[in-house]
């Protein structure tokens, strides 16, 4: 298995003797042998589906139908998502919407209790667990229907603002409320991230510190030159995962709209819509142009974060 | 994390049409066994429903392979939500199951895409008995002048409401027949008598608005368009917007609680309106959801309107290879009085009118009497069956559920949201 990142071979071949292996090319054909159960399954469960659904986004497949009654449609189903489904239109804002709100709240949660974290107290361990949970049980469905019943009308955050006399609606049937909850329960999911900030506090040099004490800094200012670049690959990496999650969002909003997207299309994520399209309304065809559109327009993006990378991420390897 | 299981789904459906081409082959190769031969048959069967539909029919199947040993059935159940998604996977794998049980929200799906076995021929030749059914019961399982599944149990629209809350509080109770004006107003006097909403607003409500189009001689389908006009709908929300104002139904979050399709969260039941929107056969569950005793009477307006509806059908799969057998086993779950004895009116009341006198008479559980009484005297005035939903019947009902939500969030007026509406139906019946 290859553990080591992507780094550590160079430093191996400039500070060690090289080995002049027998048979790289053996070695090679070894290891590839030895991925083959990997390979077989990323063949027929990804790559192969991958690449129907590809092609099937070329046609007006709906699945019921026998495959002989497939017709071609050559690009139909692209033009009709840009210039006939307002829909479309529509569920990419909420997905949007969702992803630009919510991504960086749950990094800055993450950031900030992995900050409070990473002070040694008594019983810490503990309450890493504890802030951990809610992404353990994360992607679960339970855990949405637990979101629905807190944020019903007679829901226990109502009880709670009827403490002070507030009469709150019902958030998860309200077309105004109702993405809000979600980003909310996006948001207390934050264990993930925080996991990997704790780890990457933990490699700041402690002297880096020390240093600026005797400087004179105050706590921000070590936050704002120390931590913070220092983190910065840490940050960058959680940006880029979370921003890919949070366009993906789809079992919250399914389980939160009864698999509708209701009240009134406000919980309509893309993934959400594409997969209403496939098996509710049974163009598959649709269904799969919806998707490739989605993959490229989530990899564009991860190639623009990639490309910002550059100018605020400090691997500190720079001279 | 959240994308796996839509994924997973994707990927397995696209796995399935990868092999299907794989799979067809090997259908014509066999000799589709006849019913009476002694050779040992596995049907598959697949239904949705909960634990007691699921013990009373393999309760009946074991009643079949009694009578004929070398049946054997591979049985799958699960719950509704989801079951289409299944079937229609499993369709995608030419693996459908050799019989399944469907709705009118989706026969026509499938029988126009002849997923379906047409029984046409099986019931000229007696083989599949429907003599005993109500005409009007069998016929609604017809698409396209195919049979294309047999109905399994008939129920129709009912109003189900509150008993006890209303006696308390001196309100009269509902009655089959009233005007819906008269409803209305009913409604929105209990309400400021009893303080709990008057009637849950059924304007997301398809079955609703389909009785109400049909006592204005319109309908939800006729042939291959829709049956109404904007202007229908608009006048149906607008009607459903003066009940709001008068604060005859709750509040728009609330309805939309209500709107879900649950048993356990019709108003009714969770106690927040005095009335729901319900099918007749569903009072027995309803009622075992809350203490209050609960009624039952027609949809308002003229009771002609409705109609004998098929709860649910089973359908075989055309590419099945055991044809014979598995209209057999259909046939048998229809007309044999030892089943009808075991089934009891889980689907709805029986199809066959004898096995529905029989299963009546022995009926003990009040809710289930009243339901069955309520039905039958609805029967004797029910109109004829409108045409089986046209496909694309579910996209239409959830934009009705949208639209309706948009006009009771104040997002639209009743105008733009039934144009919307029509717009949104007009295209997904004509895909």
């Amino acid at each position: 298995m290859a553990l080591t990142t992507a780094p550590a071979p160079l430093h191996r071949a400039a500070k060690g003797p090289r080995v002049e292996p027998r048979g790289p090319r053996r070695e090679g054909l070894a290891g590839y042998l030895f991925l083959t159960p990997w390979l077989i399954g990323l063949a027929t469960i990804t790559a192969i589906p991958m690449l129907m659904s590809l092609v099937l986004s070329f046609t007006d497949y709906d699945i019921l139908s026998d495959w002989s009654e497939l017709n071609w449609v050559g690009f139909d189903n692209y033009q009709r998502m840009f210039t006939e489904d307002p829909t479309f239109w529509h569920a990419v804002q909420v997905t949007v919407l969702f992803a630009v709100i919510a991504t960086p709240l749950k990094l800055a949660a993450a950031l900030g209790v992995a900050l409070l974290l990473n002070k040694a107290v008594r019983g810490v361990g503990l309450y890493r667990s504890l802030f951990y949970l809610p992404s353990l049980l994360g992607g679960s469905v339970a855990l949405a229907i637990v979101w629905v019943s807190m944020f019903s009308r007679d829901g226990s955050f109502n009880a709670f603002l009827a403490l002070f006399g507030i009469s709150g609606p019902g958030w998860v049937n309200d077309p105004d409320y109702a993405l809000s909850t979600l980003i909310l329960l996006a948001i207390w999911q934050f264990g993930a991230p925080m996991v990997i900030f704790l780890a990457g506090l933990k490699q700041v040099p402690v002297e880096l510190y020390e240093a600026a004490s005797v400087d004179g800094a105050g706590a921000f200012r070590k936050f704002r030159s120390i931590t913070l670049p220092i983190l910065s690959p840490v940050i960058f990496f959680n940006l880029v995962l979370e921003t890919i999650h949070g366009f993906q969002g789809f079992t919250s909003a399914f389980v939160i709209s009864g698999g509708t997207g209701g009240p009134v299309d406000s919980t309509l994520m893309y993934t959400l819509y594409l997969y209403i399209k496939g098996f509710t309304d049974y163009e598959m065809g649709y269904a799969s142009a919806l998707a490739w559109v989605f993959l490229l327009a989530v990899g564009l993006l991860t190639v623009v974060l990639f490309s910002t990378g550059r100018f605020w991420v400090h691997y500190g390897d720079e001279r | 994390m959240s994308g796996t299981p839509r994924r997973r789904l994707l990927a397995t459906a696209l796995a399935a049409v990868l092999l299907a081409p794989l799979a067809a082959c090997g259908d014509d190769g066999g000799e589709a066994p006849a019913v009476d031969s002694t050779k040992p048959v596995e049907l598959s069967i697949f239904w949705w429903g909960g634990d007691a539909r699921a013990k009373l029919t393999e309760e009946a199947l074991a009643l079949y392979t009694k009578k004929h040993p070398n049946v054997t059935f591979k049985k799958t159940w699960q719950a509704n939500q989801g079951y289409f998604d299944k079937l229609a996977t499993l369709t995608a794998g030419n693996d459908a199951p050799d019989i399944f049980q469907i709705d009118d929200n989706f026969l026509t799906e499938y029988a126009s895409r002849n997923v379906t076995l047409d029984l046409t021929s099986y019931q000229k030749s007696n083989k599949l008995d429907t003599s005993k059914f109500p005409e009007s019961l069998w016929k609604y399982g017809v698409v396209d002048g195919k049979l294309a599944g047999v109905a399994f149990g008939e129920n129709t629209q009912g109003l189900v409401f509150n008993k006890t809350k209303l006696a308390a509080a001196n309100q009269p109770l509902p009655t089959t027949g009233m005007t819906w004006e008269a409803f209305i107003d009913w409604a929105a006097t209990a309400t400021t008598a009893t303080k709990v909403p008057g009637t849950q607003d059924p304007s997301a409500d398809y079955k609703a608005f389909w009785i109400w189009l049909r006592q204005q001689s319109k309908d939800l389908y006729k042939d291959k368009e829709l049956g109404f006009t904007a202007q229908d709908v608009t006048a149906w929300f607008d009607l459903w917007k003066g009940a709001r104002d008068r604060k005859a139904t709750p509040t728009a979050d609330v309805i939309r609680e209500g709107n879900a399709t649950d048993i356990t969260k019709q108003l009714v039941v969770t106690g927040k309106a005095l009335t729901s929107w319900v099918w007749v056969n569903q009072l027995p569950e309803l009622q075992k959801n809350t203490k209050d005793e609960l009624g039952v009477v027609a949809y308002p307006g003229d009771p002609k309107a409705q109609w004998a509806r098929a709860a649910l059908y089973f359908s075989v799969y055309r590419g099945s290879d055991k044809k014979d057998v598995a209209v057999d086993v259909i046939n048998f779950l229809a007309n044999d009085p030892e089943v009808g004895k075991v089934l009891g009116t889980d689907r709805g009341l029986p199809p066959n009118m004898d096995i529905r006198a029989s299963v009546q008479s022995s009926v003990t559980d009040a809710a289930m009497k009243t339901s069955i009484e309520v039905e039958n005297t609805l029967g004797k005035t029910f109109g004829p069956s409108p045409q089986v939903p046209l496909k694309g019947h579910s996209t239409l009902r959830s934009e009705l559920i949208k639209a309706a939500e948009s006009v009771q969030a104040g997002k639209a007026t009743p105008a733009q949201a039934a144009e919307a509406f029509v717009t949104a139906a007009k295209s997904a019946i004509s895909k």
